[in-house]
């Protein structure tokens, strides 16, 4: 099953670690294809999180407004669909007009529902992990009961993205193939996920409008004296990082799926948030935990449907399987308490900014 | 200032908290449809003469049926119970009349609201109503109750039994109820034998939600056995989703996906069938999107699941509508007890779904092997599940 040689893995103790790796290496391909998978919803998350917070606005209400986005995506391409008709696939990842539609449908109400908690959290300086929460109440409960209404009508979906087929000669490349195949066999959504990764990482660092948005999740009063405006500045942030956690959404929806289902992100915009802090507040860093996750929950998954043979097996068994399928959030939790000493929020995050001439 | 940022704050929550009550509680408390009380007398003669026990026999019938949350025309369930229900009541000259609850909070409320109008056959559809149903039954000892896919696990007292000890005899305690269950396994095995003849590797694979579920682990074992009686060579890959996340097991179609993809990839299958509710959706996509052959399961899922339709041979069915239809007419004819009522070949309560997909080549041997195991079934001949049946080792 594995390129390690008997001898290697029948040295006691050590041989457990050989046989470790032959099980990794023998499964790599699978393992690596799901874990970006399970990345992508959670990094565009975290993403969001990371703009936000950034900036000085706490914001937890990522779930509630994935989810929304996820079901005006779904539902506005479904009533394009029945409206115009599906049209043929083009060649561009079996775009159509009503998926199109749907996530335009979907960017736009991910960033209203963002525009509500900046407008809560940065002009009615309201408490903005309780604006995150009715947020999230608030998307489950009206997804929910809109979902309940449509389906009691026979609303089909207008289907789904396609992914990136990769050469079959590139998947065949030695040592890399699985690699490039792993990254860039994705859906529309998923590439551009790892695009917008590299680019905030670079415009938050070496931009002038990284450097502001630092500035005031830092110290928003010294900001304000070098005539920057805060304000403004947050307004633009959380609103432009709705789209994000929208794109999330629609990944959900009409990447991965075809359908809408009531509450169907699961817990994932709060997993993005672990994934943020554990990034330390950099998209590349959030990027990395939503990996370190999703790897850790492709590995688990590996062992329940290619269980391991020999000593490997054996020392698996001993712990119960329930384990090993909590196995990526019992890692993210040692991770974040691990790093919670080192990873420091930006110093005004969550404190609403009031300007001196508004006391 | 702060006073009135705090009344927007507090005014949001509200709606938030209006939202989400809303999406668990009905809009209407009353059933979509205004059940009509006319009543022919044929009706009233043909359910009149059979009064076999002490209790008030229903002079005649009015049917109502409680569907789970969705839609009535759902191609699943909530349609094929509804028009069982429906073909009964015309046979029996009357009417069945359906409400579809807004959430779970409303099973209880709509089931009451058919008590109320002095319905006297409900029908609930699905595993999902079944303490309601127990409750109401329990409460309204005249009325006869049908619970869909439902085995009545009920404490000494003939209340639901959250932990499943099932101390109490519910065809005793509750004589009026009728849980209508099914022999998975017979369906299963009929899709084993599809599964193995249209592998081309004969490698082929299953996915449950979680182990613990026999109703599930009978489908799965069914599917071995029939998949070997094809040809012994087969060989049957088994997974489940979780190990007890209910979510993850059956109401996560993304997570369905991602799992089935890298379960496809590991366990090199080329046929799937799945027993999962929405997360098996998710399997359904991922075989279709690896190119390889899917089994639907319950329903017919080529009709209910069309994201999917390329790639379904075909589907273990319950038969859903004959089952209801049956159940009913033995109350009407007087010949129904209470307890669990079994459906399987013999009485035409399991089967399989038509080969709709002709793009999918079925080899010619397979009709003649399903009809012969049905037969087998009906004769009582043919052992579909091994000596552990519903439990996973």
């Amino acid at each position: 099953m594995s390129g390690i040689p008997d001898a290697l893995n029948a040295i006691p103790v050590l041989g457990i670690v050989f046989q470790l790796v032959g099980y990794l290496l023998a499964n790599l391909d699978s393992i690596s294809n799901t874990t970006v998978a399970i990345a992508v919803p959670i990094t565009l998350a975290a993403l969001c999180g990371v703009l936000c917070e950034r900036s000085g606005v706490v914001n937890i209400g990522l779930e509630g407004i994935m989810l929304t986005a996820a079901f005006v995506g779904w539902f506005a391409a479904a009533a394009a669909a029945g409206a115009i008709g599906t049209g043929t696939p083009s060649p561009f990842f079996g775009a159509t007009l009503p998926l199109i539609i749907g996530v335009a449908a979907a960017v736009v109400a991910g960033m209203l529902v963002s525009l509500l908690h900046a407008w809560l959290s940065i002009s009615l300086r309201v408490d903005q992990i309780i604006s995150g929460t009715i947020i999230n109440i608030g998307a489950a409960g009206i997804t929910g009961y809109m979902y309940s209404l449509i389906s009691a009508q026979s609303l089909v979906g207008a289907g789904q993205f396609e992914k990136y087929v990769v050469p079959q000669g590139v998947v065949d490349l030695p040592i890399v193939g699985w690699l490039i195949n792993a990254v860039l066999s994705q859906g529309p959504v998923g590439l551009l996920t790892i695009a917008i990764v590299i680019f905030l990482q670079v415009m938050l660092f070496r931009s002038r409008w990284g450097l502001r948005t630092r500035a005031s999740g830092e110290h928003p009063r010294a900001a304000e004296t070098v005539g920057i405006d805060v304000i403004w500045l947050r307004y633009r942030n959380v609103v432009a990082s709705g789209a994000l956690a929208a794109l999330g959404g629609v990944w959900l929806s009409m990447e991965q799926t075809g359908n809408f289902n009531a509450g169907m992100t699961q817990g994932r915009g709060f997993i993005g948030l672990a994934a943020m802090i554990v990034g330390r507040w950099t998209p590349l860093g959030a990027f990395g935990a939503a990996l370190l996750f999703a790897s850790v929950g492709g590995f688990s998954q590996s062992l329940t449907i290619s269980h391991p043979t020999g000593n490997l097996g054996d020392l698996i068994n001993l712990v119960p399987g329930e384990f090993w399928e909590a196995l990526p959030y019992i890692i993210t939790i040692v991770v974040l308490a691990g790093f919670i000493g080192r990873s420091i929020a930006p110093a005004a995050d969550g404190v609403p900014y009031e300007r001196e001439s508004a006391s | 200032m702060t006073f009135k940022h705090r009344n927007v704050l507090a005014l949001l929550a509200a709606t938030a908290l209006v939202a989400s009550a809303c999406s668990s509680s009905a809009a209407t408390a009353s059933p979509v449809v205004t059940p009509s009380p006319v009543v022919t007398e044929a009706a009233s003669a043909t359910a009149a003469p059979s009064a076999p026990s002490a209790t008030a026999t229903p002079l005649a019938l009015k049917i109502g049926v409680v569907t789970d949350v969705g839609r009535v025309d759902d191609k699943n369930f909530n349609q094929y119970s509804y028009e069982g229900a429906k073909a009964a009541a015309t046979a029996l000259g009357t009417t069945a009349e359906y409400v579809v609850p807004k959430d779970a909070s409303d099973y209880t409320k709509d089931i009451q609201s058919f008590i109320d109008q002095k319905y006297n056959v409900i029908v609930t559809v699905g595993f999902n109503l079944g303490d309601a149903t127990i409750k109401a039954a329990k409460a309204n000892p005249n009325v006869w109750f049908i619970a869909v896919d439902v085995a009545p696990c009920v404490d000494a007292t003939g209340a639901p039994d959250s932990t499943f000890k099932c101390a109490g005899d519910a065809s005793k305690l509750l004589p009026h109820l009728i849980g209508v269950t099914f022999q998975e396994d017979q369906a299963g095995y009929l899709a084993g034998i599809v599964a193995a003849s249209v592998s081309k590797t004969g490698n082929i694979g299953q996915l449950g939600g979680i182990n613990n579920n026999p109703a599930v682990v009978r489908y799965l074992q069914g599917y071995q056995l029939g998949a070997a009686s094809y040809k012994a060579s087969t060989k049957v890959q088994t997974d489940f989703f979780s190990t007890g996340d209910l979510g993850k097991a059956y109401g996560d179609p993304v997570f369905g996906k991602t799992f089935s993809t890298q379960f496809i990839k590991q366990k090199g299958v080329d046929v799937l069938f799945q027993v999962a509710g929405g997360t098996g959706n998710g399997a359904l996509d991922a075989a279709c999107a690896a190119n390889i052959l899917a089994i639907g399961v319950d329903v017919d899922e080529y009709l209910s699941y069309p994201t999917a339709d390329k790639c379904i041979v075909t589907s273990a069915e319950k038969h859903l509508s004959s089952a209801v239809n049956q159940t009913i007419t033995a109350i009407s004819k007087g010949t129904a007890a209470g307890g669990v009522s079994k459906f399987n070949a013999a009485n035409d309560g399991i089967g399989i779904s038509p080969f709709h997909n002709t793009a999918i080549t079925i080899p010619a041997d397979v009709q003649g092997k399903l009809d012969t195991a049905l037969a087998a079934m009906k004769a009582g001949t043919l052992k579909t599940c091994p000596d552990t049946c519903g439990t996973w080792k």
